[in-house]
C-alpha cells in the first residue's frame, strides 16, 4: 500500500494543477472557438493575441503601475481582465483593415483557397505581432508577480497554487459568463446563428460583416484575458504565442470545431493532458504530448467531442 | 408591392435570368414555376441581395431594392425561407424563431407574433425546446416557414417548400402554406418545381423556362395550359 | 502568350549562375558574402516548398521539419560520426525522404487546415524533442587538417558556388517537373482534385512524389544551412521562423514557378539580413516583421506572387496586339478517317455498363433506392428527374467518388464498385463536371492533355491524342493553342468534353453539359456529342434542358427520390403519368385526368 501512495498523490497532483491549468487554456480555446465558429478563420496569430493580452497584464500592473493603487492582490485580476477590452479594439481594428480583406461571408462558403488565404495573412500577422512585440518589450521573461504566485493551499495531500486557482476561477466564471452572453442574449444567439448557417443569418437581416468584426475582437479579447490571468502563474516573452498555437488548436478540434462552447472543454481536457503526461513523459515533452493527442484527434475524431460531423475536412 | 422590370442577372458565366419582369400585388400569392435550372432561385437570391443584377429593377413598396444593402431588406419586410430549409440546427425551435423575428427588433415586440405562429403550426408548440437539427424534414420545412413569419413580414418568399419532402408531407405543407394564406393576408411569392400545388394556390403565375418567362396569366389561365407541361417535358 | 522552350529556360538558368558568381566573385566584404550564400539556400528552401506546396497546392507550414532533419542528419553524421557532410548531406536528403513517407501517409488524408495545422505541428514536436534529446547547441567542429574533405572552406566564396550548385539542380529539377506530365497532373489536382482524379490521374501517388522530392530539397537546403552556420539549435533548424520562410519567400517571389522563390529570396533575404545588421540591436525580430509584412502585402495585393503580377501585366499587353501564334498545322485527318480510328466494335446493343440494385445513403436519406439499370453499347442515354432526384449522386456512385452500400455496377464485365475513381477512368470511363476549371494561363492543348495520360505512357502520345480529341470537338484549329482563361462558356464546355475524349472512352458521363447554354450553342454542342457516339462512344448524360435532351437521348432513365420510376424512349416517357407527375406533382395529374374541379 506504502508503494502506491506517491504515485497516487502524483496522479492526484497532475490532476488537480491540470484542472487548474485546463480552466485557463479552456477560456484561451474559448476566443479562438469564437473565431473558427463564427467566422470559419483559421487564426494563426491567437497566441500572440495571448501575448499581448499578457503584456497588457503586465504593463497595467506592474509596468506602468496604472493599477497600482489596487493593491498586489486585486490589481493582477483587474489587469487581466482590463487586457480583454483593450486587445478588443485592437482585434477589432485589425479586422476592419486586414482581417477583412482574406475573410467575409463569402469566404465561408468557399473552397480551400479561401481559407489558405486567411491561414497565410494570420500567420503574416503573428510574424507581426511576435516580433514586433520583441522590439517593444525585449526579451526578457516577465511575469506578474502577486503574492499569490508562491503560495499554494494544501487541500489533503495535494497542493493548489494560489494564482492558478484564482486564475481558475475567474476562467471559469468568464467561461459561465460567455455562455450566459451566448445563450440568452440577442447579440448572443446571432453570432450562434452565423456560426451555425451564415447564409441564413443574412437573410434573417443579420449583418454578418459587422457580425464578425465583433466576433472577432471578441475571440481575441478573451484570449488576451486568458493570457492575463495565466501571466500571474508563469513568465512569458514575446515568442510565447507560437508556443500556444497548437495548444489552442488542439483544444478547439476536441472540442470540436464549430462548438464555441466545446472549445472550452476542449481546452480544459488539453490541460489536463498536459499536466498528466508529466507523470510518464519528461518535463520538456509535455507540449509534445499535446501535438500527439491533436494528431491523434485530426486522424481518428476530427470532428471532436461536439462538432457536427459535417464540418468539412 | 413588389415590381421587377426586365431583370438581367448572371451567375458563374452564365446568363441565369434574361429580361425578367413580374408583378407582385398586395394581398395576392404570386407563384413562379418551372423546370430545374430555370433561375428560380436565382430570382430569389437576387431579391434578397445575395447575387446582385446585371441590370434590371426592382422597386419593393415604390423603393429601388437594389440600392438597399442585403441585410437591411428582411428589416423591410421581406421574410425569405430559403430553398433547403436552412435552419440553425445547433439551436433550438424556439430560438429559430427568435432570429426569424431579429429584423423586427426596432418594429414592434417580438411576442405578438408568437401566438399566431403556434396556432399555424402546433406541432412546433410541441418541440419548442428541440434542437432544430433533429426535426424531421417536414418539420424543418415547417420551423422554416414560421422562422419566416416570425419577423411579421410584408411579403413572405418561399423557395421550394416541397424539396426533398416525401408527398404526403408536400400535402401537409401546401396545407399550411393555404391556411396562412387564408388567415394572415400576406403577400406570399412562391417558388415551386411542384406545378399543380403552386398554381393552385396563387392568384397570378409565371412559368420560368432557362432563365426566361416564357407564360404568366392568372390562376385560371394557367390552371390547365398544355404550355407548363412543354416547359418541363418538352412534349 | 506560349512559355518559351526548354532550351530558353536553360539559358536563363545559366545566366542566372553567371550573374551570381559574377556577383560573388566581385564582391570582397565577408558579411555580403555570406548574404549572397544565405539567399541562394533559402531560394532551395523556396524551390523545395514550391515543389509540393506551389505546384499541387497542399499549402505546407511545416516545412522547417525535413529543413531540420536534414540539416541534424548532417550534423549528427559529422559530430559524432566524423562522417564528412558531402556524405552527410546526402544522408540528410535520404532522411528526409523517409520522413516525406511516414508523414505524408497519414497527413494526406486530411484537407484544408486540417492538413496545415498536423503540418505545422510536426517540426514543433521535433523542435521539443531535439532539445530533449540534449541537442540544445551544437557546434561543427573545425577540421584544420583537411577541411575541404569537410566541406569547410576558407574562402566564403566556395559556399557561394555549393549553394548556387544546389540551388541550380533544384531548379531544373523543378523546370523538368513543370514540364513534364508529373506536373501537369499536379496542376490538374491543385485546381480540381475531383476532376483530376476522374480524368485518371492518381492523385495520392503525385502528391506523395512531389512530397518525396520536397522533403529531400529541403534536407538537402537545411545540411548545407547547418555549415554555413556552424551552429545548430533546434530553433534554427525547426523553428516557426523557417516554416514561416520557406513558405513566404516562394509566396512573395511566385507561387507554383521556380523562378519564384529565387525573386522572392533575392529581395527578402538581404533586406531582412541587412536590417537586422544596422538595426538588430535596437529592432530585435526585425527579420520577422519584414517577412510578416512583406507577407501580408502580397496577400493583399498580389496573391500570386510578384512574378505573375508582371508577367500579367506585361503578358496581356502583348497578347492583345499579338497576331495569331502561328502554329504549324497538323496534318488534317479526313472526318470518315477520324471516325474509324476511333469506332469501337459494334456491340450490337449489349449491355455495357450494368447497374444492379445500386443504393446509396446518407444518414438516413437514400439518395440512391436500388437502382437497376442496363446501358446499352452505343446509346445516348439520359438521366432526368426532378430536382434533388439523386442523379448526381448517382453519377458519383458509378464514378467511384462514393462507393455505393449495395449492389454491383459492371463495365464491360468488370465490377466497379470499391475501384477509385482514377482507376475507373483507366477501364474506360470518362466523365465531364459541371463546373469546369481550366488552368487558366495554359492553352487549351495543355488542359486537354491532363486527360491523355492516363492513355499512354509517352507524353508524345499523350500530345496527339490531346490533338485528335480536340479535333472531335472542333477545336483543333487556332483555338488549341488559346490560353484557356479567353474561352467562351461553350468553349469551355467543348474543352472539356476534349479532355474526357482524350483517352478514348468507351463511356462518358456527361453532367450537364449543355446547362445554361444560348440557343446556337446548344446546337452546335449536340451536334457534336451525336457525332461523338456515332464514332462508337457510349453516352450517359443528366440534363435539365428537356428540348435537347428529346433530340439527343435514344433512351431515358427517370430517376425521383432516387428510385428509378421509368425508362424506355424519350417519346413515351415524357407522356408517362408517372414521370409527369413526378416533375409536376399529382395535383397536375389528377387535373389533367378529371379537368373539371
Amino acid at each position: 500500500m506504502e508503494a502506491l501512495k506517491w504515485p497516487i498523490i502524483d496522479f492526484l497532483q497532475a490532476l488537480s494543477t491540470g484542472l487548474l491549468v485546463g480552466g485557463t487554456y479552456g477560456l484561451m480555446c474559448v476566443g479562438l472557438g469564437i473565431i473558427f465558429g463564427v467566422m470559419r478563420v483559421v487564426n494563426f496569430a491567437q497566441g500572440d493575441f495571448m501575448m499581448l493580452g499578457m503584456y497588457v497584464a503586465y504593463y497595467l500592473v506592474t509596468g506602468f503601475g496604472v493599477l497600482a493603487f489596487l493593491g498586489p492582490y486585486a490589481g493582477p485580476v483587474v489587469g487581466a481582465i482590463l487586457a480583454g477590452p483593450i486587445v478588443f479594439v485592437f482585434g477589432w481594428l485589425l479586422h476592419r483593415f486586414l482581417i477583412s480583406r482574406v475573410t467575409g461571408a463569402r469566404v465561408v462558403s468557399a473552397d480551400a483557397e479561401g481559407h489558405y488565404m486567411q491561414l497565410i495573412m494570420t500567420l503574416g500577422v503573428a510574424l507581426v505581432l511576435s516580433n514586433g512585440g520583441l522590439i517593444l518589450f525585449g526579451s526578457l521573461p516577465l511575469s506578474v508577480q502577486t503574492p499569490l504566485s508562491r503560495e499554494s493551499w494544501e487541500i489533503g495531500p495535494v497542493f493548489l497554487n494560489q494564482a492558478r486557482t484564482v486564475a481558475f476561477v475567474l476562467a471559469a466564471a468568464f467561461a459561465v459568463g460567455l455562455y450566459l452572453f451566448l445563450t440568452r442574449s440577442d447579440l448572443g444567439k446571432t453570432m450562434r446563428a452565423a456560426a451555425d448557417n451564415p447564409i441564413a443569418a443574412a437573410y434573417m437581416g443579420i449583418n454578418v460583416d459587422r457580425l464578425h468584426r465583433f466576433a472577432f475582437g471578441l475571440g481575441v479579447g478573451i484570449t488576451a484575458i486568458a493570457g492575463g490571468l495565466i501571466a500571474s502563474s508563469q513568465s512569458f516573452q514575446p515568442y510565447i504565442g507560437f508556443d500556444f498555437v497548437i495548444v489552442m488548436y488542439a483544444g478547439v478540434v476536441l472540442g470540436g470545431m464549430g462548438s464555441i462552447l466545446g472549445a472550452f472543454w476542449g481546452g480544459l481536457t488539453i490541460g489536463l493532458v498536459q499536466q498528466m503526461s508529466t507523470l510518464i513523459l519528461p518535463y520538456q515533452l509535455q507540449n509534445t504530448a499535446i501535438f500527439v493527442v491533436f494528431l491523434l484527434i485530426i486522424f481518428l475524431r476530427p470532428q471532436g467531442m461536439f462538432g457536427r460531423v459535417a464540418e468539412r475536412t | 408591392m413588389l415590381k421587377i422590370r426586365s431583370l438581367d442577372v448572371a451567375y458563374g458565366g452564365l446568363k441565369a435570368l434574361s429580361d425578367v419582369s413580374l408583378d407582385v400585388e398586395e394581398g395576392q400569392l404570386v407563384a413562379v414555376v418551372g423546370p430545374n435550372g430555370a433561375g428560380k432561385t436565382t430570382l430569389f437570391k437576387t431579391i434578397s441581395g445575395v447575387v446582385t443584377p446585371v441590370s434590371g429593377e426592382i422597386v419593393y413598396k415604390g423603393k429601388n431594392l437594389l440600392a438597399v444593402a442585403p441585410y437591411e431588406r428582411a428589416k423591410l419586410g421581406i421574410a425569405h425561407v430559403p430553398e433547403g430549409r436552412q435552419v440553425f440546427a445547433s439551436m433550438t425551435v424556439m430560438e429559430n424563431l427568435e432570429m426569424g423575428a431579429y429584423a423586427r427588433r426596432d418594429r414592434q415586440r417580438r411576442s405578438d407574433v408568437l401566438p399566431s405562429i403556434i396556432e399555424t403550426f402546433p406541432i412546433l408548440a410541441e418541440r419548442r425546446h428541440q434542437l432544430a437539427g433533429t426535426l424531421s424534414g417536414g418539420e424543418q420545412q415547417m420551423l422554416a416557414i414560421a422562422r419566416g413569419l416570425a419577423s411579421a413580414p410584408d411579403l413572405l418568399m418561399l423557395d421550394e417548400p416541397s424539396m426533398g419532402l416525401a408527398p404526403t408531407i408536400v400535402d401537409t405543407v401546401f396545407d399550411r402554406i393555404e391556411y396562412i394564406r387564408r388567415t394572415h393576408g400576406l403577400t406570399i411569392l412562391l417558388v415551386e418545381q411542384r406545378v399543380a400545388e403552386a398554381l393552385e394556390l396563387c392568384d397570378r403565375g409565371y412559368v420560368l423556362e432557362t432563365g426566361r418567362t416564357i407564360l404568366s396569366g392568372s390562376h385560371d389561365v394557367l390552371m390547365s395550359n398544355t404550355e407548363v407541361q412543354r416547359a418541363y417535358l418538352g412534349s | 502568350m506560349r512559355r518559351s522552350g526548354l532550351g530558353g529556360q536553360y539559358l536563363a538558368i545559366a545566366a542566372f549562375a553567371a550573374v551570381c558568381l559574377l556577383v560573388g566573385w566581385l564582391v570582397h566584404n565577408s558579411y555580403y558574402q555570406l548574404i549572397i550564400t544565405l539567399v541562394l539556400i533559402w531560394a532551395t528552401a523556396g524551390v523545395s516548398w514550391n515543389m509540393l506546396s506551389g505546384y499541387s497546392g497542399m499549402i505546407s507550414f511545416g516545412h522547417a521539419a525535413f529543413f531540420g532533419l536534414g540539416g541534424y542528419a548532417m550534423t549528427i553524421a559529422f559530430v559524432q560520426f566524423d562522417i564528412t557532410p558531402w556524405i552527410g548531406i546526402p544522408l540528410g536528403v535520404l532522411v528526409g525522404m523517409v520522413a516525406a513517407i511516414v508523414i505524408g501517409l497519414p497527413t494526406f488524408r486530411l484537407r484544408g487546415h486540417y492538413f496545415a495545422l498536423s503540418m505545422l505541428a510536426y517540426p514543433l514536436a521535433m523542435l521539443y524533442v531535439f532539445e530533449w534529446l540534449g541537442y540544445q547547441e551544437v557546434s561543427l567542429p573545425m577540421k584544420r587538417e583537411a577541411p575541404a574533405l569537410y566541406a569547410q572552406f576558407s574562402d566564403p566564396r566556395a559556399y557561394i558556388a555549393l549553394a548556387l550548385l544546389l540551388l541550380v539542380v533544384c531548379m531544373i529539377v523543378s523546370l523538368h517537373v513543370e514540364r513534364s506530365r508529373f506536373g501537369m497532373s499536379l496542376t490538374a489536382i491543385k485546381q480540381n482534385e475531383p476532376a483530376a482524379s476522374a480524368a485518371g490521374i492518381d492523385a495520392w501517388r503525385w502528391k506523395m512524389l512531389a512530397l518525396i522530392v520536397s522533403a529531400g530539397m529541403a534536407a538537402a537546403a537545411g545540411g548545407l544551412y547547418a555549415i554555413v552556420l556552424l551552429v545548430v539549435t533546434p530553433q534554427t533548424m525547426f523553428g516557426a521562423l523557417v516554416s514561416a520562410q520557406a513558405l513566404i519567400i516562394p509566396m512573395f517571389g511566385g507561387i507554383g514557378v521556380f523562378w519564384g522563390p529565387v525573386i522572392g529570396a533575392a529581395i527578402l533575404v538581404p533586406l531582412a539580413e541587412t536590417l537586422n545588421a544596422q538595426l538588430g540591436n535596437i529592432l530585435p525580430g526585425i527579420q520577422g516583421v519584414v517577412y510578416g509584412l512583406a507577407i501580408i502585402f502580397i496577400t493583399l495585393l498580389a496573391p500570386e506572387g510578384i512574378y505573375w503580377s508582371v508577367r500579367d501585366r506585361f503578358g496581356s499587353r502583348r497578347a492583345a496586339g499579338a497576331s495569331k501564334p502561328s502554329i504549324a498545322r497538323a496534318a488534317a485527318i479526313p472526318a470518315a478517317a477520324a471516325a474509324q480510328q476511333f469506332k469501337h466494335p459494334a456491340a450490337g446493343g449489349e449491355a455495357l455498363l450494368s447497374l444492379n440494385s445500386v443504393s446509396r445513403a446518407f444518414g438516413g436519406l437514400r439518395a440512391v433506392d436500388d437502382v437497376t439499370v442496363a446501358i446499352k453499347a452505343g446509346t445516348i442515354h439520359g438521366i432526368i428527374g426532378p430536382n434533388g432526384a439523386g442523379k448526381t449522386t448517382l453519377f458519383n456512385v458509378i464514378n467511384g467518388f462514393l462507393r455505393a452500400d449495395t449492389g454491383s455496377i459492371t463495365f464491360a464485365g468488370s465490377e466497379l464498385v470499391g475501384r477509385k475513381p482514377h482507376e475507373i477512368c483507366r477501364h474506360g470511363i470518362g466523365r465531364t463536371f459541371q463546373v469546369v476549371r481550366a488552368f487558366p494561363r495554359m492553352t487549351v492543348l495543355e488542359n486537354v492533355i491532363v486527360g491523355a495520360y492516363v492513355g499512354t505512357a509517352s507524353n508524345v502520345e499523350a500530345e496527339r491524342l490531346a490533338m485528335s480529341a480536340l479535333e472531335r470537338v472542333g477545336m483543333a484549329n487556332e483555338q488549341a493553342h488559346a490560353i484557356a482563361g479567353t474561352l467562351t462558356t461553350k468553349q469551355l464546355r467543348l474543352m472539356e468534353l476534349a479532355r474526357a475524349l482524350a483517352p478514348r472512352p468507351r463511356l462518358l458521363l456527361l453532367d450537364e453539359t449543355l446547362a445554361g447554354l444560348s440557343h446556337d450553342a446548344l446546337e452546335d454542342i449536340v451536334a457534336i456529342i451525336r457525332q461523338v457516339n456515332r464514332d462508337g462512344v457510349t453516352i450517359v448524360i443528366i440534363e435539365h434542358t428537356m428540348q435537347a435532351m428529346m433530340k439527343l437521348a435514344d433512351h431515358f432513365s427517370v430517376l425521383d427520390h432516387g428510385k428509378l420510376i421509368a425508362g424506355g424512349p424519350p417519346a413515351s416517357v415524357v407522356k408517362d403519368a408517372v414521370v409527369i407527375e413526378a416533375y409536376l406533382g399529382r395535383k397536375w395529374m389528377q387535373r389533367a385526368k378529371d379537368p373539371v374541379a
